[in-house]
């Protein structure tokens, strides 16, 4: 077994300590709270005031689509916030890299486990939402046969069409998949925060932080520029922190969603390139910033 | 000639101190070697530098100055792991798994997989006396099994050399002795083994080199029976010898150089009384 040739790269190792770190995370007792409330506020969701049937399925959406980005960017801090800190101080982190995983191996294994995660309690969360989402859609499809009961087919049929527009349309699976991507990119970035940071706390607090400038930078941005103008050096101090930290808002398409516009694949897909591209920015730098640390 | 499992040459370790801009030299100059199928101990007091030197040798921390060798690779070579099996001191492990569970982690992460890693997983729980444990998580184990099962996971791979940071720290006496058992086992099947520890009396009995660290630098070593003969002293146990034999003996020694320095009865150890008393007590 030990004059077995080393790989540079395995996808063994990876997938072991992807189910490794899932499996982890799936016990953790605050994962199981989370997913609770954010279940509970879709379904409750569905017995908000019933108005028109365009205003419950908005608020349907609103509340559901805020509560999974909410759920799921919370989740990715927390989850990968304290990945490496726990395995450094209880000391597992010795009994695998004694063994032959190059640390990028590692941290990769890491990621992909939240990335799992993430992926399963979105699923969950989308499948109650979509669900609902039929299911009022079908109740109120049948109120609206009997009480169209006299209208002509045509109209009855241009009736029912406008209310299957309002529920489920071809937008809520972009919008969804930009919610994972944002979760994706921060547990990314949170992963990189805890290769130097001193404790669990320091690096939930930096990411809140960066979580807030991420939502508020480009419209902090556009209010400086219009308000103060402001020379190079003042654009390229912004557009550093432009760089440095994501526009989240860009990954936010909810109220686009709620309202009913169309989502282009020309504003989804370079969106979400910038996603995976963020993502895997930050875990090259976690690498760097890991490669070298005394353990 | 054969490659040493292990080779230090020059190795110096110093940790900055940030604040006070001081350093703390924790290895200073060490050169030493581990012979193929030898058992070394590697001896000091806390802080001596042990636990650095071995840090260094699995790659784990990079050396200031100086290189390590694990069978020839470079240790800072990932590859130098494949043939390396490694318990640190006080190990813990993910709770959440069971022991089972444990060593198919590991073994997954040395490239084992399917039946392969399903028998060498049975094999290591009869061997670590841990069969009836596999299904309970790590959470529920005591020191002790903890102990076995990093040994476990520390031979999943088949190592060629196994390293050992305080092998039986917090182990009863009788868990200290299945310990002492599986490493002279281990010995016997030409495997290599690097141990440090506190217990003195137990690397006495199992190790056949020693190195003793003293802040940093290796201040002895040499073979355990070379370092601890005292030269001009020879013993001798008789049994059943009577007043009259040992006075004939006493005799003998009349007119000569030689001075008879004790008498006494030879006495078993306290480690030696405990397992004899204990040994009829359930198993854990």
């Amino acid at each position: 077994m030990s004059d077995v040739k080393h790989r540079s790269f395995s996808l063994a190792r990876v997938a072991a300590l992807t189910g490794n770190t899932f499996t982890g995370l799936v016990r953790l007792k605050v994962f199981y709270f989370l997913l609770l409330f954010a279940l509970l506020l879709i379904g409750s969701s569905i017995f908000m005031a019933e108005l028109t049937f365009q205003q419950e399925f908005q608020i349907l959406k609103d509340v559901s689509l805020g509560a999974m980005s909410i759920f799921t960017s919370l989740l990715a801090i927390v989850a990968a916030a304290q990945l490496i800190p726990r395995d450094l101080e209880e000391r597992t982190i010795y009994t695998i890299l004694a063994k032959p995983v190059p640390r990028y191996e590692y941290l990769i294994g890491k990621l992909a486990g939240v990335l799992l995660l993430l992926a399963l309690s979105l699923a969950a969360m989308s499948a109650l939402f979509l669900a609902l989402l039929f299911v009022r859609e079908q109740v109120l499809v049948n109120q609206t046969m009997r009480a169209s009961a006299g209208l002509p087919p045509a109209q009855l049929q241009e009736a029912i069409r406008n209310l299957k527009a309002s529920a489920f349309n071809a937008n809520l699976l972009p919008g969804i998949a930009l919610i994972y991507l944002k979760a994706a990119l921060l547990a990314s970035l949170t992963l990189f925060v805890s290769t130097f940071a001193t404790s669990n706390i320091f690096t939930i607090v930096v990411m809140v932080f960066v979580y807030f400038i991420g939502h508020l930078q480009a419209t902090a941005r556009t209010y400086w520029l219009e308000s103060h103008g402001g020379g190079w050096l003042a654009h390229a101090f912004l557009g550093l922190v432009a760089l440095v930290f994501p526009d989240l808002q860009l990954f936010n398409l909810v109220d686009d969603i709620v309202a009913g516009t169309a989502i282009s694949f020309h504003l989804f897909a370079p969106t979400a390139v910038l996603g995976c591209v963020y993502t895997s920015v930050y875990l090259f730098f976690a690498w760097v910033a890991f490669y070298g640390r005394e353990l | 000639m054969t490659e040493p499992a292990v080779a230090v040459r020059s190795l110096t370790k110093v940790f900055p101190l940030h604040f006070r801009r001081a350093k703390l030299v924790a290895v200073r100059g060490l050169d030493l070697e581990v012979a193929p199928g030898q058992v070394y101990g590697l001896l000091g007091p806390n802080g001596s530098g042990k636990s650095t030197t071995l840090k260094i040798i699995l790659g784990l921390v990079a050396p200031s100055a100086g290189q390590t060798k694990i069978f020839g690779r470079d240790s800072r070579e990932v590859g130098s792991r494949e043939a390396v099996g490694f318990l640190p001191e006080n190990p813990y492990f993910y709770k959440y798994l069971t022991g089972e569970e444990t060593l198919r982690f590991y073994g997954r992460l040395c490239g084992l997989g399917g039946r392969a890693l399903t028998a060498r997983t049975n094999e290591l729980l009869a061997l670590v006396r841990l069969e009836e444990a596999r299904h309970r998580r790590l959470g529920g184990y005591s020191k002790g099994m903890l102990q076995r099962i990093g040994l476990a996971q520390a031979l999943i791979n088949e190592p060629r050399l196994v390293v050992l940071d305080e092998p039986t720290a917090g182990v009863d006496p009788e868990g200290s002795r299945e310990i002492r058992d599986l490493i002279l086992d281990l010995k016997r099947r030409g495997i290599t083994v690097l141990l440090s520890s506190h217990l003195l009396a137990q690397v006495q009995e199992i190790c056949d080199r020693v190195g003793i660290l003293a802040q940093g630098v290796l201040v002895r070593e040499g073979q355990v029976t070379d370092l601890l003969a005292i030269e001009n002293q020879t013993k001798l146990i008789l049994e059943n010898a009577t007043p009259e034999v040992l006075a004939q003996i006493r005799a003998l020694l009349n007119g000569t150089d030689t001075r008879l320095v004790e008498q006494r009865q030879p006495q078993t150890t306290l480690e030696g009384l405990f397992i004899e008393a204990t040994k009829s007590k359930p198993s854990a």
